[in-house]
Order: structure tokens, then sequence, then C-alpha cells
């Protein structure tokens, strides 16, 4: 046993193996001087394997087969034992013996450790970050080439898109809704990275501001404010637009130089109400009158209240017939309508298309001598009146 | 004795090395310091008058480019599946420890953790769907720590 000894001390360092041999019912036969640095004791010859490794347990029968198949041998890696890593190694030693060799892999393993938990820590502080990202407003990252590198979650719910892949494939140009003489995100950041815009999509309002990301990247931010921006803009008697929203957006469209027809309406002989009925029942008036409208037009059209009994209304990105069948159908609908408390009442409509040479003022001046034109006319009528 | 080789199985930073410490020598600590390889610990408990040594494993971490040595798995006759509450990927991957561990292992038992549940508002714990095997557990404050234990060996006993 000495010799066996002596040979297995010689051709393993101590500092890196140490090594215990073990018989066929796995109580230890011979065992090195430093198998005790990694159990803390001094383990004793005729002592079971699993009692010194209890990581063994579980794995007996297959450890056991080496003795019957000398080719095979038991590996675990990477155990860590009273504060050293070690692998575990079992194979044939003799008829009578198998040899376990405990290798020290301290040092590299404390080494891949440091590694580890880098990479670990990276990836956490990945997903704090993307989480943070994701809970805020609608982000866009645009590289100085003008390519889409990134957009957060809320941008994507918005838009309807799941990956950033299919941001880059629809080739999103946000900037079209804020001006269509825009043609790239360099443009659109030179106007907002001064003063923010309001930006409109369908019928959502997000207030946009721009910044740079390092010298490479510029960061969009769109805060939605629909909620606000209706509350603020909105008349509070006939839920329909305040005056000066709907000019914001009549001077957008002349300006963009988009399609549209105005329309400016009333009640006819709406004094006669107030007279008769006094103000409370005219309000009452005005806020089913606005009620019909607002719930017989399209989502882009824009009502609004321009004062007393008098309303506008933009129908944009429509052609003069298809405004005139849609103002016509309102007309009608209020002619066969019973208000409440005094049944029936008409309308009147003055109607103008926007023309190329057309300003807020003209358009809105040829309208208005439209409705009048319909007063005078005999009232509960449509008149379109060209430039 | 009975000895029986358990696994803590799950992503990494889940809690497996805090569950155990919580167990084993009642103690936590919530700086994070990944585990590489394996660490056993031993625990001693009596389950319906039956002396149990349970040989507790507490395996590195399943990384996105790291997968656990199948190794570890050898002669396990349960695990305990760590997810942690509050991250959904790491609780949508416990299908997958699921399914490996069973495949090693057919006939071993398992439950399942939902981790660091402190990070959690009551109305939120009440949201969660659990059942017999399924704990919302948290080290930081032993919440169902020996719980999850316990009935793991029960299942083991039965």
């Amino acid at each position: 046993m000495k010799n066996i000894q002596y040979i297995l001390n010689a051709i393993l360092s101590k500092d890196i193996f140490e090594y215990i041999l073990v018989d066929k019912s796995l109580h230890v036969v011979n065992i090195s001087a430093g198998v005790d640095k990694y159990i803390e004791r001094v383990p004793k010859v005729g002592e079971e394997l699993l009692a010194i490794l209890p990581e063994l347990v579980g794995s007996e029968k297959e450890i056991k087969e080496i003795f019957s198949n000398k080719s095979l041998n038991y590996i675990l890696e990477t155990v860590y034992k009273n504060a050293y890593y070690i692998n575990i190694s079992i194979e044939y030693f003799d008829n009578e013996m198998l040899l376990v060799l405990l290798h020290n892999i301290s040092d590299i393993t404390l080494s891949k450790r440091k590694l580890l938990q880098y990479s670990n820590e990276s990836i956490l502080l990945n997903n704090t970050l993307q989480t943070i990202l994701d809970s805020q407003n609608a982000l866009l990252f645009v590289t100085n080439n003008n390519e889409i590198s990134y957009t957060n979650e809320q941008f994507m719910q918005f838009f309807g898109v799941k990956r950033i892949s299919d941001v880059r494939r629809k080739d999103m140009k946000i900037y079209d809704y804020l001006d269509s003489n825009l043609n790239s995100y360099d443009e659109l950041f030179e106007r907002v990275n001064s003063k923010e815009e309001y930006l409109t999509i369908n019928k959502d309002t997000f207030i946009l501001q721009a910044t740079w990301i390092e010298s490479t990247h510029k960061l969009f931010t769109l805060t939605k404010v629909t909620k606000l921006t209706n509350q603020i803009q909105m008349d509070t008697l006939t839920g329909a637009y305040k005056k000066s929203y709907f000019n914001t957006h009549l001077e957008k469209l002349i300006k963009n130089k988009e399609e549209g027809v105005l329309a400016v309406l009333d009640l006819d002989d709406f004094k006669d109400v107030n007279d008769t009925y006094g103000h409370q029942v005219g309000d009452d008036v005005l806020r089913e009158f606005s009620s019909l409208i607002l719930g017989n037009i399209r989502g882009d059209d824009i009502f609004a209240r321009w004062g007393g009994e008098e309303f506008l209304l933009l129908l944009q990105h429509t052609n003069v017939e298809n405004a005139m069948r849609k103002i016509e159908s309102l007309r009608t609908l209020i002619d066969k309508y019973t208000f409440k408390h005094i049944g029936h009442m008409t309308s009147s409509f003055g109607v103008a298309k926007k023309e190329e040479v057309d300003d807020i003022h003209s358009l809105l001046q040829r309208a208005d001598k439209a409705l009048y034109e319909a007063k005078d006319s005999g009232k509960n009528r449509v008149i379109f009146k060209k430039i | 004795m009975i000895r029986k080789k358990i696994l803590l199985l799950g992503d990494f930073s889940v809690g497996k090395t805090s569950l155990v410490r919580r167990y084993v020598d009642g103690a936590f600590d919530d700086k994070y310091l990944t585990t590489i390889g394996v660490k056993i610990s031993k625990k001693l408990l009596t389950i319906n008058d039956v002396e149990c040594e349970l040989l507790i494993w507490d395996v590195e971490g399943s990384t996105p480019s790291k997968k656990i040595s199948l190794g570890y798995y050898r002669g396990a006759s349960g695990a305990i599946l760590v997810s942690d509450i509050t991250r959904r990927d790491t609780v949508n991957g416990l299908e997958e420890h699921k399914t490996v561990f069973l495949s090693e292992n057919p006939d071993s038992q398992f439950v399942v953790a939902y981790n660091k549940s402190d990070d959690l508002t009551e109305i939120a714990k009440e949201n969660i769907q659990l059942d017999e095997d399924t704990f919302l557990t948290s080290a930081k404050d032993n919440s169902n720590v020996e719980a999850l234990f316990v009935r793991l060996m029960e299942k083991m006993l039965a």
C-alpha cells in the first residue's frame, strides 16, 4: 500500500489533486493527506465514502458499475466544498479498488465566477432598464442616418406592432403627421429640438419633444395628452371644440394644402327659444343639437362652437360632393328630430370648399356668407358658395 | 436513516441559494452573489416519525448562454423549481426546468416556488394561482420556506 501512495503522490501534485481509494463496498482503503481541507475533518480508513462525499448519494449504483466495466468513469464538476471548488472523478484502479480523485479547480472557477457575476448583473440591469423604458412615454431613437434604431414597448403598442423589426420594416415616418413638408427625421429634429410641438395622430394628441443622445442618436419622446387636451379645448356646454382649437386645425389644413370643406351652421330662430322658454331650455337645445351632430360625423371631422348658436364643421380629406351629401344628411336629421322641450327645429348650413388661394379668414367669410344666404332664402337649407 | 438528494433548479438570480440558506442556516443576505457549480447542504428532519437527511443541491442558475450540467441531475429524488415572481421570464422558464429534470429522473417529485414574494403587494399575491405543490415564498421574510421543503419531503416519502 505504501508503494501505491508513493506512486500516486509522485504523479499528482498535492496542491491540485487529492485522492481516496475505496473498496467494492465504497469504504475508504487509502487516502491522501490533503483530503481533510475539503471536508473540515480528517477522514479515516474504513469510513463510508458517502459520509466524506455526500455529493455521491444517489449515484452509488453508477459508481459500482465501474468495477465491472473499467472503461467507465464518474465525473462531477465544480462542487463547492469548504471554500474550495473541486471536480470529483472516479475511475477503475484495480479489481478491488476505485480511485476517487479530487481536483482543486478553485483558481480558475473563481475567475469564471467573476465573469459570470458580471454577466448576470449586466443582464439584470438591462432587464431593469428595459422595464423602466417600457413604462415611459412612447420613445423613438433614430440614428444620424435617419434609421430607427430603437422604440420602446409604449411606442410599439400605440402603432400596433410587436417588434422593432416591424417598426423598421414599415419605415414609420412620424414627421408626416406633423407637417407633410418634412422629409426626414433630421428635419423633424430641427423643428422640435427648439420647441415642443403638438402632434395629432387619428384622435390622439401628443406632445413631441426631441433631444440628442450622445452625438450619434436622436431621441423623440411622444407624450400622450389627448384627454387633457380635449378637456382644455372643449366647450363645456356643448362638448364641441372651442373656436381656438378649430382654428389651429383649419390653419394646418390650409398650410399643408390638404383637401377640406368648411360649414358654418346654426339653429334657425334659436333666439325665439331663449325668449319663449328661457336660457335653461336654450342650453338644453344647444346640447341636444351638438350631440346629434357629434354622433353623426367621422372621427377626423372637427366640430366646434363659434359662439351663441353658431357652430363650425370641418370635413377633412373629402371632396365637395361627399361633403355636401353628409351636410344635407345632417340638416335632414335635425329637421326630423324632436327636441325634448320644444319639439321641432330646423338648421341652416353655409358651405365653402378650401381653395388654394384661401386663408382662414377668406374661407370662413365665404362659408358665413353662404349661411346668410341660406337664412335669407327661407332657412332649413344648405347653401354652397364658390370662390 | 433515509437520505434523499434534492435539487434547487431555476434561472439565475431567482433566489435558490437564499432559500437554502434560510432553510438550513436560518439566515438571509440580500447581496447577489452568483452561484457557480453546485454546493451541497445537509438538513436533518423528521417527517411522520421518520428521520431523514436531506442533501440539498444548490445548483447554479441557468443563464441565456449557459445551461446546467446534466451530471448534477443524477440520482435526485426531488426538485424545487424556483422562479422570481417579479420576473415573468423566470416563471415562464419553470416549464423547461421541469421537463429536463423529469426526463433525467422520471419517478421523482417536485414542488414550485414563486420566490421574492416580499416584493409583491397583498393584492398582487391574491391574484396568483397556487396549489398544494406551488408556494409563494420569500427567503427574506421567511415566508413558506419550511413548508416548501417539508411538502417536497412528504411527496418523496409517500
